[in-house]
């Protein structure tokens, strides 16, 4: 038996230099920085890092992060896929449009979506005033950040559900319609289990994205510390104060928990694609 | 008998047609509230007291040395993308090797990071405190709170937009073509220009589209390696921020209407190759 090799045997030329490229800037921008991270952690040792984490202001900042990363990215799984089903089946004047602005918060510098958003809820904003006739707060509060997140979250699931609807094979819908199924029962057990490990794709990427978020938010956040202050804002506070190892410790556990999101979008393509047995 | 209408036809594959309304309402209201309003709110905050005041904010020295500052950055990191797209899409599709997959997660890696993180990454790695940046200091060439470290944190952010683009098409169009040029004698450099690069080409133009504007915008990490010093380490959005918390609310929405020019540019120019070169770029959706 002999040992697989490394690179097998090709006439395709550019190995060396396309190889070198990829790993010398892979290594430059990416992986050394992360071990510079990594490794003023470790400098640090773990219980200091673990205080630190342990803080009640870091803890709430990190639970303020997830839970409202979680909530906006339900909101855009529901959403999103609601979306994405009337850009493909319906026609309606404006559907271009409408398809092309799905890609906006993409496009749209977050800083820009920031104060943008904030002047639309601020009391004195357009929607804002409305709401507090009703007597809400949402800019300022973590409404704002929910807003916030669920902005930059929104491309994810429509763009990651679309392809899959637009390949539905109808004579599935029919089989089901001629066995007697109301159409509501035809679209929630033949249809939305075929979108769903697509959409739970899409779901996980809206999910990483609004943990991480740092300019749409901190402008609607109104920054109080333990109740509107997210964990990328209290890395930018300890930096400002030269506290390196406390930012160390927070970024990495934010990074360790993006790590596990990455592991768990990678289980869900390959379950669903197991499931489904192509794509 | 004559009066008694027929009910409408409805295919089986339809919904109702009041589900179909509400559903299309719903659409076309979360839309309205959550990308539209502030989109027109950039626009009418900027052109609050009128054009003029609205050009005039941009023509200060510090507005034009920040749009300067952006489109330099965005004028280093973009090529800087494209080349290792293209390098990364050529190693991972044209070659059988241990470990691609692995490869590919670390390329897609910088989209699960924050980029508040990857700023510090590269504070730790470059900055003046550290073994690199304090020597480079000392050369006189200092990384981080300076142009450099701008561009790093640009390109680590927009790291696999190109990549991700070029290699679900280079897949799908396989290794035969280049390998007849190869049996034909061209070189290597030839098959690439002439075989690969039109085959890729609009697919090559989408990932720099989207690297483009994602690069003019990024705020997070440029904001933890910039310094924030005028007129020389602010990029646009930073001096956006700068400028919204002076209250000076007219300059900022100001400068924020001109980024949303150019993303909605960008997103005319995405939307127009979409739907002319549908067919690469499918492959992208594919995968």
């Amino acid at each position: 038996m002999t040992a697989r090799p490394l690179v097998h045997k090709t006439v395709m030329p550019g190995l060396g230099l396309s190889a070198g490229i990829t790993l010398t800037m892979l290594s430059i921008v990416v992986l050394l920085p992360i071990g510079a991270l990594l490794l003023k952690g470790a400098g640090f040792g773990l219980s200091n890092v673990l205080e630190v984490v342990g803080r009640e202001r870091v803890m709430a900042s990190l639970y303020l992060s997830f839970k409202l990363a979680l909530l906006a990215a339900l909101f855009n799984l529901v959403f999103g896929v609601l979306l994405a089903w009337v850009l493909v089946r319906y026609r309606f004047p404006g559907k271009r449009l409408l398809d092309a602005a799905v890609d906006l918060p993409f496009a749209l510098p977050t800083a820009v979506a920031g104060i943008a958003l904030t002047a639309l809820y601020a009391p004195n904003g357009a929607f804002g005033s409305l709401f507090q006739q009703i007597g809400m707060k949402i800019a300022y509060t973590q409404a704002g950040i929910f807003i916030a997140l669920v902005f930059v979250g929104l491309p994810f699931v429509t763009r990651t559900v679309q392809p899959v609807i637009e390949e539905i094979d109808r004579e599935v819908e029919e089989a089901s319609a001629t066995l007697g199924a109301s159409r509501l029962h035809t679209l929630r057990h033949v249809i939305l289990p075929m979108l769903t490990p697509a959409a739970l794709t899409g779901f996980a990427l809206a999910l990483a994205r609004a943990v991480g978020e740092y300019g749409s938010v901190i402008f609607i956040a109104g920054n109080i510390p333990l109740r509107t202050e997210i964990a990328p804002l209290l890395i930018v506070i300890q930096l400002e104060e030269f506290n390196y190892d406390a930012a160390a410790a927070i970024g990495i556990a934010m990074l360790v928990i993006s790590f596990a999101m990455l592991l768990a979008i990678n289980l869900i393509q390959i379950v669903s694609r197991r499931k489904m047995g192509h794509v | 008998m004559s009066d008694t209408t027929l009910p409408t036809f409805r295919a089986a594959t339809e919904e109702a047609p009041f589900l179909r309304i509400a559903l299309i309402g719903i659409a076309v209201a979360g839309l309205a509230v959550l990308v539209f309003a502030p989109l027109a709110v950039v626009f009418g905050e900027a052109l609050r007291e009128g054009w003029l005041a609205a050009v005039e904010s941009l023509g200060h020295r510090d507005a034009r040395s920040a749009i300067w500052l952006t489109l330099t950055i965005t004028a280093i990191a973009v090529p800087l993308n494209a080349a290792f797209g293209i390098a990364a899409a050529w190693f991972i599709t044209k070659f059988d090797f241990r470990g691609k997959a692995f490869l590919i997660t670390l390329i897609d890696l910088p989209f699960s990071v924050s980029p508040v993180v990857a700023g510090l990454c590269i504070v730790l790695l470059f900055g003046a405190n550290s073994a690199i940046g304090g020597w480079m200091v000392a050369q006189g060439w200092p990384i981080v709170f300076a142009i450099p470290g701008i561009v790093l944190a640009t390109v680590f952010v927009t790291f696999p937009f190109v990549a991700r683009e070029l290699i679900p098409v280079m897949i799908e169009q396989g290794r035969a073509e280049e390998e007849a040029a190869l049996t034909l004698g061209a070189s290597g450099w030839r098959t690439f220009r002439t075989v690969t690069l039109p085959n890729i080409r609009w697919a090559l133009l989408y990932g720099t589209l989207l690297c483009t504007a994602r690069a003019m915008g990024e705020f997070g990490a440029v904001a933890v390696v910039s310094g924030k010093i005028r007129g020389q380490t602010a990029t646009m959005p930073i001096t956006i921020e700068m400028l919204y918390n002076e209250y000076l609310s007219v300059a900022a929405f100001s400068m924020a209407a001109l980024l949303t020019a150019l993303a909605l540019v960008t997103l005319l120019l995405k939307t127009l190759l979409e739907l002319r070169h549908a067919d690469q770029l499918a492959a992208i959706r594919r995968h």
